[in-house]
């Protein structure tokens, strides 16, 4: 029963691969994304909370068959491990706006007037006072996103990137054995996403002891 | 000490007859007559309640029996474990041990363990009502509907009769007007008569009142206060722990006073209050009085 | 490029409309066992008793913790092997009334505890048994807390039956997929099928928040 875990383990490997890369692009590309939503100019506004809303209406699933099997129709064919973290990158990249938008909001509006009564600038009260209280309040909703992306990289098995449960698909075509595949799988998951949770926990407490007020 | 001069006893401004319009249970009543009340039996004893918090022993073998018709006040510093020991009377707080009776009905706890059924222990909380210091009032339901489900659930009464005996409360208490408000729509003041309202609509033998006016402004307790005075003259059995000097001179029977989980003063208010015997309770009522 | 992203549009829809049918029953069948199963489920958490709290963070946590097409891989293809094997839209519904369960168990748990004491001290001081406290008091006022996040599981739950296609169950999806087998015009089928899903996604969601606002009137929260 064990070589179970060698002929699927190393779909993991593909698993953690695919949730890191996405999770790290859509980290980054939220912040242009959220600063649109919250700018001054109605046009990039309107065309951020356009964006945020369709994406976020569409299931995951339709989107990664739009891009891996649609796209070729426009000349592009990107493989399924590409197809899989660009549109993971761009999804997590919208939720992700949402929650730091959640918690600029959250944050006192009297630190910004204090800031710049001071004397400090837009970008130096941006990443200096505000940004790491920000930093601070999103960190448990960014991590519980985390763990729910890991779990959304199951559906690229369905373009065929061999990762966790792509490996379990096949294994329990050949033997049958769906029930233990699948509970094997389904511990490996709860594996991997439990030192994220532990992290983040950590993380957290550290920050709180530094920052917070509260 | 002077604000507290006004006292009870003879002076006829402090006569007050009942309107007889509404249900009392025992006829209009003049407040001088209470003085002269021959002695009746304890309807309502609490004996020997100790309770721990943590490593803390919050009540320390408390006891008191309470007379029909009596009124108690409880005075003393925070912490001192009135309000808890108003609790564990009704067993919203389970002791460490003692026991409560009413009448025939007793339940006892030892060893932190209730020693009754839980038939038991509802058959007491229907013949105790309390009033809390946050009004407790069901913010989903109406003023009529909260004083009707008690009755309906508790008492079975039919939605007709629950629906008239609400309305005559509410009545009693000046707030017909609120009967299909909900208590976001009604003050403070006003929650807590319906609260009280609400208490008296099961006919209890006794009712509990922990801190009732100290959620409210002075001016709107007032309102509060004057209800649990007529309650008072119309004989209701009330245990109030409040910290209204005023209420508990004038209108109560008897005030004890709790100091660390014990009491260790009791008597009639002009005694208590006006002239002391312990001296920690003399430090109390001086800082309560420098207000 | 003669053809644009749209066209095909009107062949496709009736099919897939079809499909979308499917996908609300599915939804619908998943909620209304899944609702109630996360009460119970919260309620078998906040017990005393060790069996009844394994039994119901089990629920919970594998519920939660596994991605949903694992838990559909589990439901249909697992249950074989015990013997015991569900229609395939019976297994959709089995692994979505288990998810929405998990999840809403959360909300349920969250929004009871979220009610003052001095409720349940009221109810319980006039006599009022735990039976008639729960069910007079708690629960009607912790639905009004709970209802905007399970309503919005519920719209979770609709897009999560796009997954349903992995089972051949006829939903959105596999109509969508069939579609574009036959065209090759794979981007506008599933374009289509994406704009079905936000049109009841995007409705349903402003509807919430309405009622959202609605509800907060009278609560003690």
């Amino acid at each position: 029963m064990w070589h179970i875990f060698t002929i699927i383990g190393p779909g993991a490997a593909n698993t953690v691969l695919l949730t890191s890369i996405s999770f790290a692009f859509g980290a980054v590309l939220a912040i242009p994304v959220t600063l649109a939503t919250r700018s001054s100019f109605l046009l990039l506004r309107g065309v951020g909370r356009g964006l945020v809303e369709f994406v976020r209406s569409i299931p995951v699933l339709v989107w990664l068959f739009i891009v891996f099997f649609g796209l070729p129709q426009e000349g592009l064919s990107p493989s399924p491990l590409v197809a899989a973290i660009a549109t993971l990158s761009v999804v997590s990249a919208v939720y992700l706006s949402e929650i730091y938008r959640g918690g600029i909001a959250a944050i006192d509006r009297g630190q910004w007037e204090a800031s710049r009564a001071l004397g400090f600038g837009r970008l130096d009260t941006g990443s200096r006072i505000v940004g790491p209280q920000v930093l601070r309040v999103v960190l448990p909703p960014v991590a519980t996103y985390g763990i729910g992306l890991l779990k959304d990289s199951a559906l690229a098995s369905t373009i065929g990137v061999v990762e966790l449960t792509y490996r379990a698909n096949t294994e329990t075509q050949l033997t049958g054995k769906g029930l233990t595949v699948d509970i094997i799988v389904g511990i490996i998951y709860l594996l991997i996403g439990l030192p994220l949770a532990v992290i983040s926990r950590h993380v957290d407490s550290r920050l709180r002891a530094k920052f917070s007020l509260t | 000490m002077a604000c507290l001069a006004s006292h009870r006893s003879g002076e006829s401004s402090n006569q007050r007859v009942l309107p007889t319009w509404w249900p009392s249970k025992r006829g209009p009543r003049v407040l001088s007559e209470k003085a002269a009340e021959p002695a009746v039996e304890t309807q309502l004893a609490a004996s020997h309640i100790s309770k721990y918090f943590g490593g803390n022993k919050v009540l320390d073998d408390v006891s008191l029996n309470v007379r029909k018709g009596e009124v108690v006040s409880i005075i003393g510093p925070s912490g001192a474990g009135k309000s808890t020991f108003l609790r564990c009377i009704n067993f919203l707080e389970v002791p460490y041990e003692g026991s409560v009776s009413l009448d025939t009905l007793t339940i006892s706890v030892v060893n932190g363990k209730l020693r009754n059924s839980g038939k038991e222990l509802a058959a007491l909380r229907r013949k105790v009502g309390m009033v809390f210091q946050s009004f407790n009032l069901f913010p989903h339901l109406t003023a009529q509907r909260n004083i009707t489900l008690p009755q309906e659930r508790v008492l079975g009464r039919s939605r007709r009769e629950a629906e008239q005996r609400a309305l005559n409360l509410l009545r009693r208490v000046g707030l017909e007007a609120k009967a299909h408000s909900y208590p976001s729509q009604c003050s403070g003041g006003q929650q807590q008569r319906v609260a009280i309202a609400r208490a008296l609509a099961l006919d209890p033998q006794v009712m509990l009142f922990d801190e009732p006016t100290s959620a409210l402004d002075p001016e709107v307790g007032t309102e509060v206060l004057a209800v649990m005075r007529q309650l008072a003259e119309e004989g209701m059995t009330m245990l109030v722990v409040t910290h209204e000097m005023r209420f508990a001179q004038n209108v109560s029977d008897r005030v004890l006073v709790m100091v660390d989980g014990r009491i260790i003063e009791e008597g009639s208010p002009d005694i208590v209050l006006m002239a002391p015997q312990q001296e920690r309770t003399r430090q109390f009522l001086k800082a309560v009085l420098r207000e | 490029m003669t053809s644009s992203v749209f066209s095909g549009w009107g062949q496709d829809l009736p099919e897939l409309l079809r499909g979308l049918g499917v996908a609300l029953q599915l939804t619908g069948l998943a909620l209304v066992l899944g609702f109630p199963g996360g009460l119970l489920t919260a309620l078998l958490v906040s017990r005393r008793n060790w069996l009844a709290k394994l039994v119901g963070l089990v629920i919970v946590e594998v519920g939660r913790g596994l991605p949903l097409l694992v838990l559909l891989y589990l439901v249909y293809q697992g249950l074989p092997q015990i013997h015991l094997s569900l229609t395939n839209f019976l297994s959709a519904v089995a692994a979505f009334a288990w998810s929405t369960a998990a999840y809403s168990s959360e909300m349920f748990r969250s929004s009871l505890n979220a009610l003052p004491n001095g409720q349940r001290e009221a109810a319980l001081a006039s006599g009022m048994g735990q039976v008639d406290t729960f069910r007079f008091v708690l629960l009607p006022q912790a639905l009004r807390i709970a209802i905007p996040p399970l309503l919005n599981l519920a719209v979770q739950i609709f897009q999560a039956t796009a997954l349903a296609y992995v089972i051949t169950v006829p939903e959105i999806m596999q109509h969508a997929y069939f579609l574009g087998t036959v065209s090759f015009l794979y981007l506008n089928v599933f374009l289509l099928a994406g704009v079905l899903y936000a049109a009841v996604t995007l409705p349903s969601s402003a509807l919430i928040a309405v009622l959202e606002r609605r509800l907060s009137r009278h609560t003690s929260v």
